[in-house]
């Protein structure tokens, strides 16, 4: 397993590191600007640039964005990062469509090893990756505060910044979940890896437009971002637990239909 | 045979793709030791054959057995026993071959003499600086060589190499043919091969089998085959010769003419010579058997069913 795990981390490093570079800095960036907005007085003005529809649907909640808490807790769940964050447990996740497309899963899999390893491989370097993500945009936040000076102001306690991180790690998990049954199914990679990635920006869409518009608010129970009410906890009133119980349930479901198909069909 | 297990063995082995036959009621037998040649037009089920003994592909029905050991029920252990060359060698183009090499060792632990590594490396001639560079930066035929070095080297009772010197000049072609006569001298090693190189197999092979649109058509030693084959005999004459008596069964007059005759004879020759007793014969030449030419029809009347146009038979 030892050596499957570091040949696959071997093979995405690059976009590994390129991933972790981007979601650290972004948390230096947001840290500084916020730091910018505050020491300028100029949340006013952000609060006014918000749109209606998003005030009308998020409520007072929404005035939380123009406070440097939330524009620092932003970092957390904006639309990049938890983008970034889905695509890349899902990129991990459909590994085993690369190793069947490539004919690599021919070597492997000639060999004594159960086809089951594949996956949990796949399901461990996903999480372990998805896992140092959230790590490092922690300890990005706490880097900007020391670098722009800001631990002096508002910034979301560490109980938030750990909630927030855990529900985006439960997202996270529940797409390399999903991920990985696509994979279970295909024969090439980047069908596997397109469907998967295409789906994570649809469901995001799906969620962010059920904010205004009503109808979508049904639909928007099947996208795993509607369970991460981010400005909940940071009002505090967020049930973490029940979320991250639905999103983790929903992502073992998908892994264990993925593991049941990968055993039965042709390689 | 003395009850053991054969080293390979399929029963009634089915593979269908939708309404394509991959391969259907497939029973084969290959003893220990034995050095199987597994021949066939492209399509026409060798690969589908052996993906099912590696259990990467799942039959439709049927089973199949290495030493004993069911490849499906029993995938694992199967597996265990089996060194396997794919058609085409996929690699990891950021490894070097020897990095490729340990990887592969140590997925499943058998474990690797490090003499009989060396001895592979001598003589499919792998030196120092061929196992250090990237296998992206590798030759076609190299990383070949490294592909047959890799089934190879854990030392397994039955090795499958699908198509193993496509690419190798013929230097290292000969390499390999010694490999594989090495492994038949030991008898510790079943070698199941798929080719298109007639001549390697008739050089290599204990017994072939041929495989048309899924199905085995025929298989035998090289011996049986050259028994049940068609061979062509030309006799001249010194003088002009009148038309035999009837030609003895399994012959047939091809050309009549003045001085020689072609004649196609099949079975034993003692029956033709003795018809020809009498007759002011100068010379006789029997042209040798040759593989390709036993083979050659099947390919040819197995060129629609390789091409997927059969269908399944209802069952």
């Amino acid at each position: 397993m030892i050596r499957l795990l570091r040949r696959s981390a071997a093979q995405a490093r690059y976009l590994l590191i390129g991933s972790f570079v981007l979601l650290f800095g972004f948390q230096l960036i947001i840290v500084g600007q916020a730091e910018e907005i505050q020491r300028t007085q100029a949340f006013g003005r952000v609060a006014e640039l918000m749109p209606a529809f998003l005030q009308r649907g998020l409520g007072s909640r929404a005035m939380l964005l123009a406070t440097f808490r939330g524009t620092v807790a932003f970092g957390y769940f904006h639309p990049v990062v938890c983008l970034i964050v889905a695509v890349m447990a899902m990129y991990f996740t459909t590994e085993p469509a690369h190793e069947i497309e490539s004919g690599l899963v021919d070597l492997e899999l000639s060999r004594a090893v159960p086809r089951s390893r594949l996956l949990t491989r796949s399901v461990l370097l996903s999480e372990v990756a998805v896992a140092t993500a959230a790590a490092l945009m922690g300890a990005g936040t706490l880097l900007g505060a020391r670098l722009f000076n800001a631990g002096g102001m508002d910034l979301p306690t560490l109980g938030v910044r750990a909630r927030l991180l855990a529900n985006l790690f439960a997202v996270g998990s529940c797409f390399g979940g999903y991920g990985l049954l696509i994979a279970a199914w295909s024969r090439r990679w980047m069908t596997a890896f397109t469907t998967a990635a295409l789906t994570a920006v649809v469901l995001y869409l799906v969620d962010f437009l059920a904010i205004g518009w009503r109808a979508m608010r049904v639909a928007a129970w099947l996208s795993p971002f509607h369970y991460y009410k981010a400005l909940s906890i940071i009002a505090g009133d967020a049930p973490v637990g029940r979320d991250i119980a639905i999103l983790f349930g929903a992502g073992s479901v998908f892994a264990c239909a993925a593991y049941w198909r990968f055993g039965r069909r042709d390689l | 045979m003395t009850g053991a297990p054969a080293a390979i063995r399929t029963d009634g082995l089915t593979k269908y793709y939708g309404p394509v036959i991959g391969v259907e009621d497939l029973s084969l037998d290959v003893a220990a030791g034995e050095v199987y040649g597994f021949l066939g037009a492209n399509g026409a089920g060798k690969t589908t054959t052996i993906r099912l003994l590696v259990d990467l592909l799942r039959p439709s029905r049927g089973r199949a057995l290495v030493l004993g050991v069911d490849c499906q029920r029993d995938s694992l252990a199967a597996r265990r026993l089996i060194g396997y060359l794919p058609g085409d060698l996929p690699i990891y183009p950021d490894l070097t071959a020897a990095d490729y090499l340990v990887y592969l060792s140590t997925l499943d632990s058998r474990p690797v003499s490090q003499a009989h590594l060396r001895r592979l490396f001598d003589r499919f001639d792998v030196s120092e600086v061929d196992r250090r560079r990237r296998l992206r930066d590798q030759s076609h035929g190299m990383k070949q060589k490294i592909g047959i070095i890799q089934a190879l080297m854990a030392q397994p009772p039955v090795v499958i190499l699908d198509e193993p010197t496509a690419g190798l000049d013929p230097l290292m072609v000969q390499a390999f043919r010694d490999t594989v006569a090495e492994l038949k001298a030991e008898g510790r090693t079943t070698v199941f091969l798929s080719s298109h190189v007639l001549s390697e197999v008739e050089t290599m092979c204990d017994r072939i089998g041929l495989i048309r649109g899924g199905r085995i058509v025929t298989t035998g030693t090289i011996e049986d085959l050259k028994r049940d084959a068609t061979r062509r005999v030309v006799i001249t004459f010194s003088s002009p010769a009148a038309p035999a008596s009837p030609l003895p069964t399994g012959a047939t007059l091809r050309t009549a003419g003045v001085a020689e005759w072609v004649i196609d004879m099949r079975g034993p020759l003692g029956p033709l010579v003795q018809a020809l007793a009498g007759l002011p014969v100068q010379d006789v030449v029997v042209e040798p058997f040759k593989l390709e030419d036993y083979i050659a029809p099947f390919y040819a009347e197995g060129a629609d069913a390789s091409r997927g146009l059969t269908g399944r038979s209802n069952q």
